[in-house]
């Protein structure tokens, strides 16, 4: 069965349609997913992601194991900052992508939903097989995780806080009290706009907070926020959703995301992918902006010329241009921007063009 | 505390019209019947983006897909309620979809067939019993 978020219950109320999402029921929409969506784009709006997970790290090693086990120059990331960052296997392909953050004495990691314990138990066999002296705990269940997203989410936090929200720099995370709850505060999210994310324990105080960032954002026209447009927000932006773009086994060089690469320290992966960057030939992410009519979904093929060159992994009707977008994996020479691609979508070829990411760029609300 | 966002009903069944259990609605006038989606769908679906509608001169057989309604979400195929040949097709949906969340019932209806077996309408859903299954 579903696990349901501490907040089912006022999510209800509020009208919430369900979805099941990686063994969670959460929200997919409240009112619609189009007005959900230019909400956040346009002021701000309200998510549960409690279907995250949530991982200590702890121990002496703890900064050599996330070093060990991830593409990032860890040490870098000083106190009361995060990073995001992927964990590889030994072939190169991607287990999940994360955020870890730096609380001084601890780290925590975010692995997606449904990873916690997939990833928990490839850290702790890894401290053991590198005999480091780290813990890992899967502490998924006792977090709520909420996100204020959107050009005012700064404001409405600012009326439940001592903090100077200025202070919380981009990617900076500390424990602070929202709404009198002590959370872990990080200038993070995952739509492309500025926002915040709240890690609350224990999650019957998520509820209050829940509350009162509703009311706090009520001038500004908040809205509770669902998975269905927390998705077409991302892919607005081309982030990656790790069950749709590492499905199958793909390497960060394949999933275009070498920035995150630390190529000056030893990570476990690390040789593969230097051999895929030597040879060069493998698929890309690449963006898919539609000329024609239509809607590019999950698996549909991409040709080039009547020929398979590549599939679609995540498609969507992009709420602020108003047209079919797409990310898929396409042949390494087939994807100049600019150039012209099909995708085939029940039998027809629909035309499109490959865009550099990301597809709404930063200024949108301002000019729309 | 107010609730902030705004919750659509979608309960409306017109007492005029014939329905089936896969939420289709058809309205027969003479030899020809209208059909759409109702406002039950229309709201399960919310933000309708895209209609894919069939060819004129289409013949269509009862149950078989006829078009395609996509939300932001998801992909839907609507069935034909009764056998027969597409005769029109509603142009105002290519460009403004989203008129079948407004009027699922008078404005936003699909196609027009023309029926081939008229008997094929009795074996649809009276108004009570389709409210009955939403």
């Amino acid at each position: 069965m579903a696990i349901k978020s501490p907040l089912y219950k006022i999510q209800e109320r509020l009208g919430a349609k369900f979805t099941e999402f990686a063994g969670f029921e959460m929200p997919l929409q409240y009112s619609s997913i189009k007005e959900e969506h230019l909400t956040v784009r346009r002021s701000v709006g309200l998510f549960d992601v409690s279907h995250m997970s949530n991982v200590w790290i702890t121990g002496k090693d703890a900064m050599k194991l996330l070093s060990l086990t991830t593409v990032a120059d860890v040490p870098k990331i000083g106190e009361n900052q995060s990073q995001y960052t992927i964990l590889l296997r030994e072939n190169g392909t991607v287990i999940d992508d994360t955020i870890f953050m730096n609380l001084g004495d601890k780290y925590m990691i975010i692995p997606n939903a449904g990873m916690s314990i997939i990833v928990t138990k490839w850290l702790n066999e890894k401290a053991k097989e590198f005999k480091l002296d780290a813990k890992v705990v899967d502490v998924s269940r006792d977090f709520v995780i909420l996100a204020v997203q959107g050009p005012h989410s700064r404001e409405v936090l600012q009326k439940l806080t001592k903090i100077d929200m200025n202070n919380i720099k981009f990617f900076g995370c500390q424990y602070g009290e929202i709404a009198g709850v002590e959370c872990i505060i990080s200038h993070t999210g995952y739509t492309g706009e500025l926002g915040f994310e709240l890690q609350i324990t224990p999650t019957k105080k998520a509820e209050i907070v829940f509350n009162k960032i509703l009311e706090a954002g009520k001038e500004f026209g908040i809205k509770p926020i669902g998975l269905g447009a927390r998705d077409t927000l991302r892919l607005e932006k081309c982030f990656i959703l790790a069950g749709n773009e590492f499905e199958g086994g793909r390497t960060p060089l394949e999933a275009t995301l070498s920035w995150t690469i630390h190529w000056d320290h030893e990570f476990i992966g690390k040789q593969a992918i230097l051999k895929q960057k030597e040879k060069g030939d493998f698929d890309r992410l690449t963006c898919l902006e539609c000329v024609d009519k239509g809607i590019p979904r999950h698996g549909c093929e991409v040709q080039k010329d009547g020929k398979k060159i590549g599939a679609v992994t995540s498609g969507t009707l992009s709420p602020c241009l108003n047209i079919g977008i797409a990310m898929g994996y396409v042949r390494y020479d087939s994807r100049e921007p600019g150039s012209f691609l099909d995708i085939i979508v029940r039998d027809k070829p629909i035309k499109t063009k490959v865009v550099k990411p990301p597809f709404v760029p930063k200024d949108w609300a301002s000019k729309n | 505390m107010e609730i902030p966002g705004l919750i659509i009903m979608g309960d409306e069944v017109r007492n005029n019209l014939k329905y089936t259990g896969t939420h289709e609605w058809l309205k027969l006038s003479g030899e020809n019947a209208k059909i759409g989606i109702t406002d039950h769908a229309q709201s399960e679906l919310t933000d309708i983006v895209f209609v894919e509608l069939p060819q004129v001169g289409k013949e269509v057989k009862k149950g078989e897909e006829i078009c395609v309604v996509e939300s932001v979400k998801s992909v839907s195929e609507i069935y034909a309620p009764v056998s027969g040949k597409i005769v029109n097709v509603n142009k105002k949906l290519e460009d403004t979809p989203e008129i079948i969340n407004k009027n699922p019932y008078d404005d936003g209806w699909l196609v027009e067939i023309k029926v081939k077996d008229k008997s094929e309408i009795n074996s649809l859903l009276d108004p009570e019993s389709y409210k009955k299954i939403i």
